[in-house]
């Protein structure tokens, strides 16, 4: 089971990509675990996750292809 | 129910002060309406200790974006009596002095185009995806934050 991670702003220096690909994701909370284990820097940054465009809050289980965005504060405008 | 139809909004480098004149110009035939109300951003050449900002390199999580914008399109029109609502954002580098964001809504009279300009605004700032990462003099660059 493969979901796909999308970064933005700030993310995409930090982790430098702005597309991933992360095996065996469970939930939302697995996904952003995993990244502060290989990116302990993400502590230090806040966002918000939108699964298949949608924004969420608290964890969400993930299935089979779904996309997870990680989204810095939108400075639009 | 009719068709959901998701309109770019997204434009390359900065919105011109020609596509504004033209947004304008292309209203004439629509006779029913008594006012316009236009917002235009522009990048802000901010001090930032020994820098300043040369402009702002905007990208945007495009997809989620488009329908994020349908939404607010659809509940602005419910909510005020608007003859039509345009919205242009920029992508890509803007120098500071240009504009990035044009809004323009357009109304029988002016307080709906004005109240739902003002709202379209704070909204779009607020709800869409979109990042700014500031240029600065020397090259090196911050990311944005609204205020």
């Amino acid at each position: 089971m493969k979901v796909e991670i999308l970064l933005f702003g700030r993310l995409t220096e930090l982790l430098g990509q702005s597309r991933l690909q992360l095996e065996d994701m469970a939930d939302t909370n697995s996904v952003s675990k995993r990244l502060l284990d290989q990116y302990p820097a993400l502590q230090h940054i806040r966002y918000q996750i939108a699964v298949n465009q949608e924004i969420i809050h608290g964890n969400k289980p993930l299935t089979d292809g779904m996309t997870v965005a990680l989204m810095p504060p939108f400075s639009g405008g | 129910m009719r068709e959901k139809k998701l309109k770019n909004i997204f434009v390359n480098g900065a919105v011109s002060a020609q596509a504004i004149a033209d947004s304008i110009q292309k209203h004439h035939s629509k006779t029913n309406i008594g006012a316009h109300s236009i917002f235009l951003g522009q990048v802000r050449a901010d001090q930032i200790g020994e820098q300043q900002v040369t402009g702002i390199n905007y990208t945007a999580y495009e997809e989620m974006a488009l329908e994020k914008m349908y939404e607010i399109r659809e509940a602005i029109f419910e909510k005020y009596e608007l003859t039509c609502m345009h919205i242009h954002h920029s992508l890509g580098l803007v120098a500071a002095g240009e504009i990035c964001l044009f809004v323009f809504t357009s109304s029988g009279h002016r307080k709906a185009a004005m109240q739902a300009c003002d709202e379209l605004v704070e909204r779009i700032k607020a709800e869409l995806p979109i990042w700014g990462k500031e240029i600065l003099t020397d090259e090196s660059h911050q990311w944005k934050e609204n205020k």
